[in-house]
């Protein structure tokens, strides 16, 4: 779960890293007003979790009302649905640096990233200078030591003045990105002011959902999902992509969904959402297909191989599904695994082919797509798209 | 042969008692695994089928000791050593079972949790690591070796799928497995193990570490990796073929070719970070390294067959075979392993 940078900063205060005092406006008018209050010069920031706002023009310095109202309106104006900004004092700096704190999955280890270089994408920076990014794995058991943080400031190349307070930031990111259980916590830029003292310029937090458990003040805003029934699937914890294709997907197992997808495209079809009801969500077939409609696919596309996820009992969903949904869209199925000899019943009993090969259930979805697209007012019934899915 | 499981991997499971435990612990024994114990805290003297269960990994390895103690006279404050533990546990308790079972001296775990926090996860691998284990999972199916034994979950009584066999499989998918694996039994081959690594952005075992075992084993002639977008075992999967440290052909599919940048797609360690550990990235580094990959599952099992073809027939030309492997091959085995490039 991807923290917006107000809320990122917040959380920087509550562990003690300086973060410029700011307001959060949800209007042009608000935003000039906030400006006012903080002093001029002022930063209007969009909060968005999408990354490169900057490059898009949806950070601005304003130095007058003027300025800001016009700021204010360019971003909320921009098709980033931005709904709220952060309004800061701009802060006056002689450096950039950058911070931050990752998972390393090949040791097991934390990773602490430090650059004498701020403001710019570690991953360019790693690619371009390597050499200017300093690395230092943090033992996730023991955690850091205070000479970790200590050396990463030396290193750098800092002056003893500036060492203790950077190291001192290192520990601070430290103790947070562990106690939320962050995915990343990173301060880019972080930068240093002309008294000599850091300030956090921007925040980027994400916490691991597993974690989120431990964690009940973290709350996902609804308005953060990219749909409404993106929304509602989360809510039902069924995971879920929205995309504006012709084929519904509705497979079980992440890795097969994703597999799917990829020879959906290699077909010539377009995807109009992922959706996964394996695992713990094999029995909610109705619930599942009733997201499907409402993105009101061309065809549903219905793959699964599943071992704890039983294909009887999805076979058995399925057909309820179609019973009290009735899709007006054709219904391909390729259902199997544990039980599979029963769901196959079950799928004839009730009209529909029971496929076995995932390419041919796959090119057969691409084709009904195709014939949907180009026949778009005779829409055929999901017991005529079985009849036709019949023919060799 | 076969790696990491056989009919001889002495066992204990933790979680048994649950609904999905028992049902599973049920299969594993029906397939032939040794379980020795179970271990739920608060259930001691219960059984499940005639498994008994014990309140501690500690206390069941005891129990056990005494009785091998009876039955052969070892030594009072000695365990009796389990080689494997299987863990039904919940994701937010899997690291402290994790932890008891390595302090108690097992060396192979599975987990097929999903969910464990990441920072529970890293600390797994870290401990892992020290300890000389092999954490496999989470998020996994397990390890099977068809015909012999399986901790996890895997529907070994479809034989379309788990045949016994001479091809080791790796895979960081379940469902996607069963539609490859099905794929090389349809090719004319079996399976000698499949481990599942897990879809976990930090796997306690690594695609690396499974190929160094596949490449030791007698009785398997090639490998089956099924990865996917995000992080980067398969490229060190690709570093082993290079390096030459695994000589054995490997064919690989790599899932999320069209995978959109910067979501997750599937499971949560399948994700391209930085322009890093896109499918076809891995698809290039594994090319490049010597490996065949395939585009679609129904392509592995024609590459592997092509593959092992012409592997077969350099063997019988080649004036040395560098394979440790070949002397001991089965006399008359149709798809003999070669090693040399």
């Amino acid at each position: 779960m991807k923290l917006h940078e107000y809320q990122a900063k917040a959380l920087f205060r509550e562990f003690g890293i300086p973060a410029p005092q700011g307001e959060l406006a949800d209007t042009v008018e608000a935003a000039v007003n906030s400006a006012e209050h903080l002093g001029w010069p002022a930063a209007l920031k969009a909060q968005v979790l999408r990354g490169g706002r900057g490059k898009a023009g949806l950070v601005k310095i304003v130095q007058t009302p003027e300025e800001a109202c016009t700021a204010a309106q360019a971003i909320f104006a921009s098709d980033w649905k931005v709904r709220k900004i952060l309004v800061e004092q701009a802060i006056a700096h002689e450096r950039e640096l950058y911070v931050s704190f990752s998972a390393d999955s090949r040791t097991g280890a934390h990773l602490l990233l430090a650059s004498a270089e701020g403001g710019v994408e570690i991953e360019d920076l790693a690619r371009t200078a390597p050499e200017k990014i300093l690395k230092e794995h943090i033992d996730s058991i023991r955690g850091i030591l205070p000479y970790q943080a200590r050396t990463a400031a030396y290193d750098l190349g800092f002056a003893p003045s500036l060492a203790k307070g950077f190291a001192s930031i290192i520990e601070k990111l430290y103790r947070l990105y562990v106690q939320k259980d962050c995915e990343l916590a990173e301060i880019n830029p972080l930068f240093v002011t002309l008294e000599g003292n850091f300030i956090a310029a921007d925040a980027k937090i994400s916490i691991d959902d597993n974690a989120l458990f431990r964690h009940p003040e973290f709350e996902q805003d609804p308005a953060d999902f990219d749909s409404d029934i993106a929304r509602e699937a989360a809510a039902e914890g069924i995971p879920y992509l929205q995309f504006d294709g012709d084929i519904s997907l509705m497979c079980a197992g992440a890795g097969l969904t994703t597999a799917v997808y990829d020879l959906v495209v290699d077909f010539g079809g377009t995807v109009a959402n992922y959706l996964e009801f394996g695992g713990p969500n094999y029995r909610k077939s109705v619930r599942a297909m009733k997201l499907c409609i409402k993105n009101n696919p061309k065809v549903i596309l219905i793959v699964t191989f599943g071992t704890i996820a039983r294909a009887d009992i999805m076979a058995e969903g399925i057909v309820e599904a179609i019973r009290c949904l009735r899709p007006d869209c054709p219904i391909v199925t390729c259902i199997r695994g544990t039980g599979e000899d029963k769901a196959r019943e079950t799928l004839l009993s009730a009209g529909l082919e029971p496929l076995t090969d995932t390419e041919e259930a796959v090119k057969k979805a691409v084709e009904l797509a195709h014939i949907a697209r180009s026949t778009a007012t005779e829409r055929p019934t999901p017991a005529a798209a079985s009849k036709q899915g019949g023919q060799p | 042969m076969s790696i990491l499981v056989d009919q001889s991997t002495r066992t204990i499971v933790m979680g048994a008692t649950g609904s999905e435990g028992t049902f599973w612990t049920e299969h594993m024994v029906n397939l032939g695994t040794h379980i020795i114990a179970a271990v739920t805290p608060g259930k001691e003297g219960e059984h499940v089928g005639d498994i008994p269960v014990y309140h501690s990994v500690h206390r069941a390895l005891d129990a056990s000791a005494l009785g091998s103690r009876s039955a052969a006279g070892a030594p009072a404050d000695t365990y009796a050593p389990a080689d494997a533990a299987m863990l039904f546990v919940p994701p937010h308790f899997t690291k402290d079972a994790v932890f008891e079972c390595l302090d108690a001296g097992i060396k192979l775990i599975v987990i097929v949790a999903d969910g464990i926090p990441l920072h529970d996860a890293l600390q797994i691998r870290a401990a892992s690591r020290t300890e000389g284990a092999l954490v496999v999972g989470g998020n996994t199916s397990g390890i099977i070796s068809p015909g012999k034994a399986m901790l996890g979950m895997f529907p070994y009584w479809i034989e379309r799928v788990y045949k016994p066999g001479r091809i080791g499989v790796m895979t960081r998918s379940g469902s996607l497995t069963n539609e490859v694996t099905a794929m090389v039994v349809r090719a004319g081959f079996g399976v000698s193990t499949l481990v599942g690594v897990g879809g976990d952005p930090v796997p306690g075992t690594r695609f690396a570490e499974i190929l160094a075992r596949f490449q030791e084993d007698s009785e398997t002639d090639a490998v089956v990796m099924i990865g996917e977008l995000g992080g980067t075992m398969e490229e060190e999967a690709a570093e082993m073929i290079a390096s030459g440290a695994f000589s054995k052909p490997l064919i690989a599919f790599i899932g999320g070719r069209h995978a959109p940048k910067d979501k997750r797609m599937g499971h949560a360690g399948a994700i391209i970070s930085g322009g890093k550990g896109s499918a076809l990235d891995k698809m290039r580094a594994l090319e490049e390294a010597g490996a065949l990959t395939a585009e679609r599952a129904s392509q592995v099992g024609i590459l592997l067959a092509e593959t092992l073809k012409s592997r077969g027939q350099a063997v019988t030309s080649a004036k040395s075979a560098r394979s440790p492997l070949s002397a001991d091959s089965a006399p008359g085995a149709s798809t003999r392993g070669s090693h040399n490039e």
